[in-house]
């Protein structure tokens, strides 16, 4: 299970239970010499070998252990199929990677595969399948709202917070944000985007939003994303992403009140295939639904719509808008990103009068990630923004995604994916998305508003490691 | 020189080194002192939180510096840059320093963060332009050396299951190995196409490698024979028709080549390959061997070599030895260094 996680995950110790992590501290003695066997006079003996019990390892910040991967075995196909024959609501929220790369296995359209999947999941009983494109154009619109605020801030000179205004860094990926809080901590935390990731961004929509609209109390929506990427289930499981609600105001003390996530769980894109065989489903012979418009992007034509970055288009589309807000340029066309030393690490510069105004970049994958974070504190970073993703070549390249066909190398296959990503899908600009207008008018007011901090921001919380994960003595 | 091995021939110990206040783990002679004038130069990592460097001068050596900052704990190895004036060190505190030595001054010009925990090994390639380190979090990094002492992590490598014990790039390729607890060594190299670094060969258990944990490895001087030590009390020796790849015709993989076994009774933590071919062990036993080729009555030919035994160094420590390492400049000369807290230097001399 482990190995499905991004490696950022993984390096910040994602171990397997059965088999304990080298950095366990319980498990250092009576395994094979930990560093080498230890002679009677050497340090302080820990004491008795220790059992390590589930408790152990939840209480520890050493490892994310099975313990939780246990808990993301629930959030598999089966408990998707229980939940719809329990009776619940079920909604679905597809993500764009997904979409693509189903469409690339199976050599359809974006478009195809949405109505084909949404047909589908209507045949096992889901009530609606929803777009994360949809959502993410909103988590854009906050972003490009908090940038403006950061780069005030960072100029202003003033206060606390200007130090660590800028750069700000993208909070979409969860894999980053977990790698973030774990072994970066505050050096690093007040960098980041306070703006929900799209997934967390739907699910709160559905659960505070929608909900009421389509006349449920939220306990009774089971929401489901459809996500390229394994990480996004530890996501979904976040305390901050699980409120409480009252029950109706009846005094069933009882039950008390009740604590809903924003999403309940997270299939893979793999896994959505893995259920249609599950299912004997012949995909490609499916009908083509017409798609829920409440929370997807569609035009009045059935044309499917979004931003064009493969993973969130962040950096173009604050990009974008700082440009045109701060320095009152409208940057035409394609943003022209440098490759600086590797195609995962790329750079644009906005120009005004000779002099560099903006600069922003991608950074994906580990390796250019530690040297963006080692920059950052010695304070060598010339970025105001930077789109941070721990996959190498991004979201397509999601641990979740479908593996490549035989003799397909996974090289052919991303560069696929890009090219399937955007195919009959129109580039859109986020501000101008009726359903994200419709959004703010009924229910969030303003970018930035109180409510919108209440519903589409969150907060990072810095890991305290703990003394026994200090302990060793090797 | 291969005659002047024959006959009896004892390690006279020429030298004790004491300073360091706890264990000692690891020792590298810089590359470039020994030799025109320079005095020979060794670096010693210890469990006392501190690296010291030595200097022979005349028959004495003298401890010249003490690193005791930056690490925060157990140092656990060491290496010069190929110019010999940038020396790394590795710490259990999870970081790597950068020193800069001149003018007999040792300045802190670089911390690397990144790992995990414990860092346990650190490399520096043929030219002086990468380096790499391991650690207990189970990967590798690979960092590329940048002016003005600027570091940047090229790759960070996860193929290995367990702690990674050792790094070691090869002497004159740009090609690294690594040695794990996880029983096996792993061959890395750049693949240009991705412009990154992947395994491309990995050494088994089921490819006549190891059973056990394997602590360290070193290679011949011509570059194509490498050997590797284990907890599983044996050496193995490995070769590659490195020539091939040299001219650009591929990768050339590692074949094991023969096993020594029967000769260690604990593990064995340290394996070093002289220039003139003497296989230098360190190992629980507190002792130290010495092997060599044995080319009398090959009948087989030359396509299964054997190792015979030159001599066992008893009690050469009062407890484990750690590290044992042959002078870069002079033949002959041997460091090692101990759990006992000590260190010592060794002359290979025929018995007169």
């Amino acid at each position: 299970m482990s190995e499905k996680f991004s490696a950022t995950l993984r390096i910040s110790d994602l171990n397997d239970f059965i088999a304990p992590s080298q950095a366990c501290i319980v498990s250092l003695k009576g395994l094979k010499n930990p560093e080498k066997a230890a002679p009677a006079a050497k340090p302080p003996a820990i004491g008795e070998p220790v059992k390590i019990s589930l408790k152990d390892c939840l209480a520890c910040s050493g490892c994310i252990t099975s313990a939780e991967t246990v808990m993301l075995e629930k959030q598999s196909h089966e408990e998707f199929l229980s939940n719809i024959e329990s009776g619940k609501t079920v909604i679905v929220s597809l993500s764009p990677q997904s979409r693509a790369s189903l469409a690339a296995h199976f050599g359809l359209s974006p478009s195809q595969v949405f109505r084909k999947l949404t047909s589908f999941f209507k045949s096992l009983g889901v009530k609606a399948v929803f777009d994360t494109s949809c959502s993410r154009d909103l988590a854009l619109v906050e972003a490009c709202n908090e940038f403006i605020a950061r780069y005030k801030q960072h100029n202003s000179a003033t206060g606390e917070g200007c130090k660590t205004s800028l750069p700000m860094l993208t909070s979409a990926c969860p894999g980053w944000i977990c790698y973030a809080e774990k072994t970066l901590g505050s050096h690093i935390l007040p960098y980041i985007s306070s703006v929900k990731s799209p997934q967390q961004t739907i699910g709160a929509t559905i659960k505070h939003h929608i909900s009421k609209k389509l006349g449920f109390a939220p306990e009774e929506i089971y929401h489901v994303s459809v996500m390229p990427c394994y990480d996004k289930k530890l996501e979904a499981a976040r305390d901050d992403f699980v409120f409480s609600v009252d029950h109706h105001g009846e005094a069933d003390s009882e039950a008390g009140e009740l604590r809903v996530a924003e999403v309940d769980s997270v299939l893979t894109s793999g896994e959505v295939l893995e259920l249609m065989k599950l299912k004997s489903v012949d995909f490609k012979a499916l009908e083509e639904a017409p798609l829920d418009k409440t929370l997807t992007n569609v035009d009045a034509e059935g044309h499917l719509y979004g931003v064009s970055g493969s993973s969130g288009g962040y950096a173009e589309t604050v990009f974008r808008y700082a440009a045109r807000t701060l320095f009152g340029t409208q940057v035409e066309g394609p943003l022209n990103f440098k490759v600086i030393r590797n195609s995962d690490l790329r750079e644009v510069v906005l120009e005004v009068e000779g002099k560099k105004v903006l600069k922003f970049a991608l950074c994906y994958g580990f390796r250019n990630l530690q040297n963006i974070v080692r920059k950052i504190k010695t304070r060598n970073c010339d970025y105001h923004f930077i789109e941070v993703m721990a996959c190498p070549s991004g979201c397509l390249n999601g641990g979740g995604q479908i593996k490549p066909k035989e003799g397909q190398s996974a090289k052919d296959l991303i560069q696929l994916l890009e090219t399937v990503y955007m195919e009959e899908v129109s580039v859109a600009d986020p501000f101008a998305n009726p359903l994200v207008k419709q959004l703010y008018d009924e229910w969030l007011e303003h970018p930035g508003s109180k409510k919108a901090k209440k519903h589409i921001h969150t907060e990072y919380h810095p890991m305290v490691k703990s003394v026994t994960s200090e302990l060793h003595n090797w | 020189m291969e005659e002047a091995l024959e006959g009896n021939l004892e390690l006279k110990e020429i030298q004790r080194l004491e300073g360091h206040s706890d264990r000692v783990w690891s020792l590298a002679w810089n590359p470039v002192a020994g030799a025109a004038g320079v005095p020979a130069m060794l670096a010693s990592s210890s469990g006392d939180k501190t690296v010291r460097v030595w200097q022979q001068s005349g028959r004495d050596w003298d401890c010249v510096a003490v690193l005791d900052e930056p690490h925060t704990r157990t140092v656990r190895s060491s290496a010069w840059s190929p110019c010999g004036k940038l020396l790394a060190t590795v710490s259990f505190d999870a970081t790597a320093a950068i020193w800069k030595h001149a003018g007999g001054d040792f300045d802190c010009v670089s911390t690397l963060e990144g790992h995990e925990n414990e860092v346990k090994s650190v490399s520096w390639n043929a030219s002086g332009s990468l380096l790499a380190t391991c650690s207990r979090d189970k990967s590798v990094w690979i960092w590329e050396v940048l002016p003005g002492n600027e570091f940047e992590c090229v790759s960070v490598l996860q193929g290995h299951t367990q702690d990674v014990k050792m790094v070691q790039w090869h002497p004159f390729l740009d090609i690294l190995f690594s040695c794990s607890y996880d029983n096996t060594v792993k061959v890395w190299a750049e693949d240009i196409d991705s412009d990154d670094w992947h395994c491309v060969q990995t050494l088994g258990e089921s490819n006549n490698g190891h059973s056990s944990t394997v602590w360290a490895l070193s290679f011949n001087s011509a570059g194509d024979e490498m050997v590797t030590c284990s907890d599983d009390l044996t050496l193995k020796i490995w070769k590659s028709e490195i020539q091939k790849q040299q001219v650009g015709d591929g990768y050339a993989p590692w074949k094991h080549l023969c096993t020594l076994s029967g000769y260690h009774d604990r593990t064995i933590f340290s394996v070093h390959w002289s220039r003139d071919g003497i296989i230098a062990s360190g190992a629980a036993d507190d002792a130290i061997r010495l092997f060599v080729e044995n080319k009398d009555g090959q009948v087989d030919g030359p396509s299964s070599p054997s190792y015979k035994l030159l001599l066992k160094k008893e009690k050469a420590h009062d407890m484990d030895v750690n590290s044992v390492q042959w002078s870069s400049k002079e033949t002959r000369l041997l460091a090692s260094a101990s759990d006992d807290g000590a260190i010592k230097i060794w002359k290979l001399e025929s018995i007169s």
